[in-house]
């Protein structure tokens, strides 16, 4: 009996010692901050200047491929607000966030879900992907969906494969009549993008679960106040 | 909203029974260990209930993981699951332990019932022979490696939707214990019941001795379900919407109060407590208390996943 005891712990020991030994030869941290993008592209909602027309979605249906019954974008209606004459409509984004701590990533066993370290973009490696789903259940903003046709999940990439391969910028961007989608680098302090940030007070989806999202709102200031 | 379609549902049932029986097949392994180590020692092969949590747990692990392959919506994409990893995903390691939990499961039955093998094979494959008895050696180290395992599986079967930041009701510290304590018992039920169909005696010492473990556990259950719910009621919030559409209305109210607390707790403490006093066990006290547990647990898994998903923060 104490004879089985003592082998045990001794492969316990052994356990441990090799897993201390492992985590020394994984690469320190400091590796991967070496080389810090220049680049962290974000969006700003404009929900004062939104007129609910759907062109944006329109636009990445047909830029992005996406099949009809689902979509990476789409435009949430509320309302009417006040009284008749003086009523109106709000409108607010629906898409991918682009959380900084992004519960899909941390959750995808195989590391589809992944954030571009050169543009701060969380895409999705579609070889990897094998379908279990776990980043639709994780993500809190409910914005995944499993693209029909490739059996894989998707959602907004800011055009990542599309438009900013080709130097443009999102097509939801350029099929906006009313200029409320403003693309640009967070780094970049001349960027519209930043100035708008610093011009509007805006604010950012369930920010308590920190997941730092990179999808911005600027809030809807007419009608009454909704608590 | 209907029970089984609503918006946000991202999981269905298949990935409850997928818990149900990865709990199940932890559990039996855990029962069986407790009942060789405790009870039965060397004549554990003997033990028709030991026999039935060696063809159990097996069975029950492999063929949650094929529902859970089925369920994938590129079932012939899952070798990537087993090719990549991800040390932050709750899924990605859950599958390391799956796999290292099957490894030590068959060496572990090869080392229990290497006698009864041996005698079987007849000095015919020689090289089989050798490796039954290098593991039969090693019986303590695996052994103690598969307890801890078995334990793992369980627990990780709740840390895995308790990762689900987005639900209120599945990110809860309490879960994982929940779903750890009810896949044992679940375990204990169905090495009870296989074991008394495969005609092992109802009021034999296994009996006993599960039933001994199974007051205390079904009473820690209870009070984990209490704790559960009322430290949802308590944050307030969203945690609170979201306990009381689970137990306070509709089918999964229904199925909480009468399945999982009427059925699947209430009834076997009471004929647990029963068969205490009485002392004297038959057939069909065993197999019902036994069949009553399980369902009770199959219905928890699926009250959990749906109603944990019908409420967003």
């Amino acid at each position: 009996m104490d004879n089985s005891k003592r082998r045990f712990l001794k492969g316990c020991g052994g356990v441990i010692a090799g897993m201390s030994v492992y985590t020394v030869t994984q690469p320190p941290q400091a590796n991967t901050a070496e080389q810090v993008s220049e680049l962290k592209y974000a969006m700003v909602h404009d929900e004062n200047l939104c007129i609910g027309c759907n062109a944006c979605e329109d636009a990445c249906r047909k830029v992005n491929n996406v099949p009809d019954g689902v979509t990476r974008v789409n435009i949430e209606r509320s309302g009417p607000f006040g009284e008749y004459p003086n009523q109106s409509y709000r409108f607010s984004r629906h898409s991918c966030q682009h959380c900084e701590a992004a519960p899909c990533v941390k959750v995808c066993p195989t590391g589809a879900a992944y954030i571009d370290e050169e543009t701060g973009i969380v895409a999705v490696n579609e070889d990897r992907c094998v379908g279990c789903q776990y980043c639709i259940a994780a993500c809190p903003y409910q914005i995944r969906f499993i693209n029909p046709e490739t059996r894989v999940a998707d959602k907004c990439d800011f055009c990542q494969q599309t438009q900013l391969s080709e130097g443009l910028l999102p097509a939801c961007v350029l099929a906006c009549p009313t200029n409320a989608l403003v693309f640009g680098n967070l780094k970049d302090p001349a960027s519209a993008l930043v100035k708008t940030l610093k011009s509007k007070p805006t604010y950012r989806d369930k920010v308590d679960l920190g997941t730092r999202p990179k999808l911005f709102h600027v809030r809807t200031i007419d009608g009454e106040i909704v608590l | 909203m209907s029970a089984f379609h609503f918006d946000g549902l991202v999981w269905h049932w298949p990935i409850a029974i997928y818990l149900f029986l990865a709990g199940l097949s932890a559990g039996a392994v855990f029962f069986a260990i407790m009942l060789k180590h405790f009870k039965l020692a060397d004549k554990a092969y003997l033990s028709p209930f030991v026999q039935a949590a060696a063809v159990i747990a097996p069975i029950a692990v492999c063929a949650g993981l094929g529902i859970l392959v089925i369920d994938l919506t590129k079932p012939l994409a899952f070798w990537k699951i087993l090719v990549f990893y991800n040390t932050s995903s709750v899924m990605s390691m859950g599958v390391l332990v799956l796999l290292v939990y099957q490894v030590m499961l068959f060496a572990w039955l090869g080392s229990v019932f290497s006698t009864p093998i041996q005698q079987w094979l007849k000095q015919r494959l020689p090289l089989l022979s050798k490796l039954l008895a290098q593991l039969a050696r090693h019986e303590d180290v695996i052994t103690g490696v598969l307890v801890i395992l078995s334990l793992s599986l369980g627990a990780y079967t709740g840390f895995l939707l308790s990762a689900l930041i987005g639900f209120p009701l599945l990110n809860n510290p309490v879960l994982p214990l929940l779903f750890l304590i009810s896949g044992l018992s679940s375990g204990a039920a169905a090495t009870l019941l296989g074991g008394v169909l495969m005609r092992g005696n109802p009021n034999g010492v296994e009996v006993r001795f599960i039933h001994r473990i199974e007051i205390p556990m079904i009473l820690v259950e209870i009070a984990l379900l209490f704790t559960f719910f009322a430290g949802l009621i308590l944050s307030g919030g969203q945690s609170q919407v979201a306990a009381m559409k689970a137990i306070g209305e509709g089918f999964w109210g229904w199925i909480f109060w009468a399945g999982v607390v009427g059925v699947g707790l209430t009834l076997p403490l009471a004929f647990n407590l029963w068969m205490k006093v009485s002392s004297d066990r038959k057939f069909a006290y065993v197999a019902v208390t036994a069949s009553f547990s399980l369902i009770g647990v199959l219905l928890l898994r699926n009250f959990i996943l749906y109603t944990g998903q019908m409420t967003a923060v």
